[in-house]
């Protein structure tokens, strides 16, 4: 229910701006259901003009008499009316796909939006595919939902009413005989539904179980082949594959059935509404003309009359699918925004220090990750930080930026806590070569100056031969034009590394972060990299998150990490000489004879 | 088309129930306004007695249509599904015939999708085709039919109607088949760049270039949105075209019945029976163009299907004795490419390991290390020069003996979900907890095993992802071992381990796998400063061989990435 909820507020807050266009097109639509159910009733009046002509027309007494004129006009009426229906639902048509096309254009650019203020624990803990997927099945399911059950809903809302109203001016008895088999047709469709959802739901589950497995053995078909279980996992596979075929089988009869009972239902419904006509024909007191007219009139409503209740339920799974997807997207747009002080202080490098200050940090309440780092750094001085994996290296830098920011301590930058900086200002201050480096679709040019779009070629060429890769880009075919995307790499993981790190050079920030690539380079390309990184280094405060010892030889300050504390701190002659962990660390990665 | 057919034949029976039931449903709909035509006729003639028995009829008829719809959904589904099952299985075993590069050639992700998507679409298609596909041409036949019989002077009326929808269709459909294509690469481009913003959140907010990505995205966004809403436009125009083309022919049929009553007054009680024939006509027009579409996509995918099915694996095994080999390894002029590439990435590669030494290989990324090992495996065969396992060709070795000769463990060789002993069981069937404790041992996993509160019935998530990096590694390792294997690959196997561990992983295979031959792949020397013989790759040839200490002195290869990892003080000792 606060599915549902959540759900209206979201379709409220983007569709409330098109108030003028939905009251017009209700008007459009309602104007057409009144031309439909209306149009009918002269159907009948021109059934019933042509009986009277006819028995005029036989009876040689009142041969004469005879015309066809007011028949003729009702038929213009006729067609007029349906002409009617044709216009006002062509230009509600032309304004719900604009509402619609415009509005998830709004809804996609506004969950983008939000993307880019948010915080990036949101990032970290929920998957990129998950986040991706509002973006493209949720965003995508309420398009659709939009586009084609907006216009069915106010359609079927609008002829249902104008049905009832119709009918029972017409005539209040065969209306009642008309409606007589709702209540049947409710019971049977609020069943069938019921256990068509509960039947699609163990379905699509078995369906998600069944491509998972799948997934996860084609994916590791490698495995399959050198340990020879190719039999085992089709032992599996037939497993998964039998239980969604039971499932998917009452599934598909539950969710299928609705529309021929349905169907059926308006057949019998037809057929009832001819029963008591005819009967009313023949017993009642009205003229043969008049009830053969009730007739034709009531058989064209009986047949309409279950076409609201079909597309209704037709478009339910459609309706539901939308209603999570919003459910989905707005709990996106909740999410709190990045903490951004008011009037943020200006920030133009670091004078003097730098200082961490007793720092405690946890990504979830209750798991605290550092427990009081103090770190003291002078300007233009390296800060290496050293220690095994989840000690917490990784998690001071997402500090030092506010990716995320402290629980107790702080951070100053000569005395200034950064939390008072504007976060831009800051972040222009701080720069970062991250571990992983992604590059953008663009060319080789735009991502070298990515972080100042306005850089002219000298500068990008620059900071390229700093970084060791401009020889490497003039060797391409296309030079600094060369197109790069993420998905089609023709460039290694290392070459990518040495564009991050130009790209980082050309912001030339005041604050360094590096975190050192580790796999998927080998050594020799890891000396290129370090060579650059060393380029980069020169004359800048920095911090550098070693993996490799190696390249941490010379740092200014090595502090050793373990468990969220600081367990060792000095340069690299002091901490060989102490012969604690760092020792041994070193000891360990180093080749020895 | 002929590939469904087979399966067909498997449910003939139900095949032909589906088909029956649709016709009893066809002949419901069309034969009612007939009935309601002798009906009106009875009340014009007063005939109380035929408009009883025609009145019960037409109950009947319903009945007989309700039957018919339920009757034709079940046995729809029950075809539809039994005959994507049978295709999803029959998928299944084909890629797991596959050799590697079969895989490859169509790639996993692909291969996936095949096994999802396009079956879906394929079960969804015959599903439709029982109800839907069978019944629009029959209820299209029936009703011009029983039009043309009601009154086959107004042939040209519905003639006219068809005319004009079709003309609309045509028209609407060549502009939006236009709007469609550029839909999906509008829909790309917004996807690149919402994926690209994902994956580099960090990149964006430290350049903070959130204004840049928005402007990117919006533009991106509104391309989307004005197709979108263009598409939107022509179909705004379509349907209240079709109907009023319907009804304006019902109008001017009405018109021409008035103008005619006297020469045909039978045709006063036929007008709703014409009217519901056009009407259903016009029905069977629009879904027919709506199935088109919804058609045209499952062939396609159905073609997709077929050819993953049509793919006869590139590589077969010779039957035999399943014993496993010695493991003893040789390499005679190796030469061999990978499907697709123009050059080789093995070179006339020679070189021999007696059996129960330790193997390793160093070289830069690209260099084949990897694919050399792969060959041992017999992932792939080569173009060129022959492999030996326990001095027989792997060409002449039967599969299950070559699986159980040789282990391979893969830098990224995650489990698969479940619990550590299935996957375990899975490579040794007879496994005892004692043995996989043996096992993990060797791959010092069994300290962190045995503190899970399951121990080695604790869960293996998808991905393996509940257990860190070195974790996933000491377990392919144990899943490695455990079967004993005569020759054990460890390509980059032992990365995420540190220099320790390593050691230790070492040590242990030493101790404990004495006889079996150690192929060790790694980016480290000291990974492999203890083997017996390393072997140096570069650009796909063995440019050294011998110990750590003799290529020190003569490769200059070797030198190069041993200066790149050794400390750079020496006296450090």
């Amino acid at each position: 229910m606060s599915d549902l909820k959540n759900a209206g507020k979201y379709y409220w807050h983007y569709l409330k701006k098109y108030w003028r266009g939905f009251i017009l097109s209700t008007l459009l639509i309602a104007f057409s259901t009144w031309c439909i159910v209306i149009a009918p009733t002269y159907l009948g009046r021109a059934v019933e003009e042509l009986t009277t002509y006819l028995s005029q027309w036989t009876n040689p007494a009142t041969r004469a008499q005879a015309s066809l004129g007011t028949f003729n006009h009702t038929l213009v009426i006729y067609v007029l009316l349906y002409v009617g229906d044709a216009a006002s639902i062509f230009i509600s048509s032309l304004i719900l796909a604009r509402v619609t096309a415009y509005s998830t254009g709004t809804m996609r650019v506004g969950l983008f939006r939000k993307m880019q203020r948010m915080r990036v624990q949101y990032f970290d803990t929920h998957s990129d595919g998950d986040i991706l997927a509002r973006f493209t099945s949720d965003l995508d399911n309420i398009f659709n939902a939009m586009n084609q059950a907006l216009l069915e809903i106010l359609l079927a809302v609008a002829q249902f009413v104008g049905l009832l109203i119709v009918m029972f001016n017409q005539n209040t008895t065969m209306a009642w005989v008309t409606m007589a088999s709702t209540p049947v047709a409710l019971i049977i469709a609020a069943f069938v539904m019921r256990k068509a959802g509960k039947a699609v739901n163990q379905q699509q589950d078995d369906i998600g179980q069944l491509n998972g497995y799948i997934n996860e053995q084609i994916t590791g078909q490698k495995v399959l082949i050198t340990n020879g279980l190719q039999a085992d996992s089709i032992k599996g596979f037939s497993g998964y594959n039998a239980k969604v075929r039971q499932s998917a089988l009452s599934g598909q009869i539950w969710s299928g059935i609705l529309n021929p009972l349905m169907q059926g239902m308006s057949l019998l419904n037809t057929a009832i509404v001819i029963f008591f006509g005819s009967w009313l024909a023949l017993n009642g007191s009205m003229s043969k003309g008049a009830a053969l007219a009730l007739v034709v009139v009531f058989v064209n409503y009986a047949q309409q009359y279950y076409q609201p209740i079909m597309s209704l339920t037709s478009l339910y799974s459609m309706i539901q699918l939308a209603i999570t997807g919003a459910r989905r997207v707005d709990e996106v747009r909740q999410q709190p925004d990045e903490v951004n002080p008011r009037d943020g202080g200006q920030l133009d490098g670091i004078q003097h220090e730098l200082k961490i200050d007793d720092v405690y940090f946890s990504y979830l309440p209750g798991k605290e990750i550092l427990h009081g780092i103090t770190i003291n750094v002078h300007k233009g001085e390296m800060v290496a930080l050293v220690g095994p994996t989840g000690s917490g290296k990784t998690t001071v830098m997402n500090l030092l930026n506010r990716f995320y920011d402290v629980d107790s301590g702080q951070i100053t930058f000569d005395g200034t806590d950064i939390r008072t900086f504007d976060l831009n200002v800051l972040r222009e201050n701080v720069g970062i070569v991250l571990q992983e480096p992604q590059l953008f679709t663009g060319t080789i040019a735009d991502n070298i100056r990515y972080g100042e779009p306005t850089a002219d070629m000298a500068r990008v060429v620059d900071a390229a031969k700093q970084a060791n890769i401009h020889d490497f880009i003039e060797s391409l075919p296309d030079g600094y034009s060369t197109l790069v995307s993420d998905e089609q790499s023709v460039f290694s993981a290392g070459q990518k590394q040495l564009m991050s790190i130009a790209r980082t050079i050309l912001t030339n920030p005041r604050l360094l972060i590096l975190d050192e690539a580790t796999s998927n380079v080998d050594t020799v390309t890891e000396a290129k990299i370090q060579a650059a990184m060393d380029n980069v280094i020169q004359g800048r405060t920095s911090f550098v998150i070693a993996h490799r010892l190696k390249t941490i030889l010379n740092a200014d300050k090595i502090v050793v990490l373990k468990d969220g504390a600081i367990i060792e701190q000095g340069n690299h002659a002091a901490l060989l000489q102490a012969n604690g962990f760092y020792a041994e660390l070193y000891r360990n990665q180093m080749v020895f004879e | 088309m002929k590939v469904l057919m087979t399966y067909f034949k498997r449910y003939r029976v139900d095949v032909w129930i589906a088909l029956l039931s649709v016709i009893v449903l066809v002949f419901a709909t069309l034969w009612q306004p007939r009935l309601l035509q002798v009906v009106m006729n009875a009340i014009i003639a007063n005939d109380q007695q035929t408009v009883f028995r025609e009145g019960l009829m037409l109950l009947g008829l319903a009945a007989l249509g309700i039957i018919g719809g339920i009757v034709n959904t079940i046995y729809s589904a029950r075809v539809a599904l039994g005959v994507a099952t049978d295709l999803r299985a029959d998928l299944y075993a084909k890629i797991q015939s596959f050799a590697y590069a079969d895989v490859e050639k169509f790639s996993a992700s692909n291969l996936v999708v095949r096994m999802t998507n396009d079956i879906n679409q394929v079960q969804q298609i015959v599903m439709a085709g029982f109800q839907q596909i069978t019944r629009i041409p029959l209820l299209f036949a029936g009703a011009l039919i029983l039009a043309l019989v009601t009154m086959p002077e107004q042939w040209w009326v519905i003639v006219l109607m068809m005319v004009v929808i079709l003309l609309a269709s045509w028209i609407a459909v060549k502009r939006m088949t236009k709007y469609f294509a550029q839909t999906q690469q509008n829909i790309e481009n917004v996807n690149t760049v919402a994926r690209e913003n994902l994956m580099g959140i960090r990149v964006v907010k430290s350049f903070v270039q959130e204004p840049n990505e928005i402007k990117k995205f919006s533009t991106a966004s509104d391309a989307l949105t004005l197709v979108t809403a263009k598409i939107g436009y022509w179909f705004a125009i379509l349907m209240p075209i079709f109907f009023l083309a319907a009804n304006l022919a019902v109008g001017v049929a009405v018109y021409l019945v008035g103008q005619n009553i006297t020469t045909h007054p039978g045709y006063l009680a036929a007008i709703t029976s014409f009217i519901s024939y056009l009407m259903q006509i016009l029905y069977a027009v629009i879904n027919g163009g709506f199935l088109m579409t919804f058609a045209s996509r499952a062939f396609i995918s159905l073609g997709r299907i077929q050819e993953v099915l049509t793919t006869e694996p590139s590589m077969t095994y010779v039957e035999g004795d399943d014993a496993p080999l010695k493991g003893d390894i040789s390499f005679e002029h190796v030469t061999f490419t990978y499907p697709g590439d123009d050059q080789p990435t093995l070179r006339d590669v020679s070189f021999t390991a007696p059996a129960g030494a330790m193997l390793g290989i160093v070289g830069a990324t690209g260099s084949g290390k990897t694919t050399l090992a792969q060959l041992i495996a017999r992932l792939y065969d080569p173009d060129s020069g022959v492999i030996k396992v326990g001095g027989v060709d792997v060409r002449q070795i039967p599969e299950k003996a070559l699986r159980a000769t040789v282990a391979y463990v893969l830098q990224r060789s995650t489990l698969f979900s479940g619990t550590i002993s299935g996957n375990l069981k899975q490579v040794s069937p007879d496994a005892e907890l004692n043995h996989m404790r043996w096992a993990a041992n060797v791959a010092q996993a069994s300290e962190f095993i045995e503190r899970l509160p399951r121990t080695y019935d604790a869960p293996v998530e998808e991905r393996s992802q509940n257990f860190s990096g070195g974790q996933k590694q000491r377990l392919a390792i144990t899943r490695g071992v455990i079967a004993n294997p005569e020759i054990l690959i460890l390509d980059d196997a032992t990365s995420a381990l540190d220099a320790r561990s390593e050691k230790l992983v070492q040590e242990a295979l030493d101790r404990d796998l004495k006889t079996t031959t150690t192929v060790v792949i790694a980016e480290k020397i000291a990974s492999i400063i203890r083997a017996d013989q390393i072997l140096v790759m570069d650009n796909g040839q063995i440019s050294g061989s011998g110990t750590h200490r003799d290529l020190l002195k003569t490769n200059r290869i070797y030198q190069e990435i041993y200066a790149t990892q050794k400390a750079r003080e020496e006296g450090l000792k």
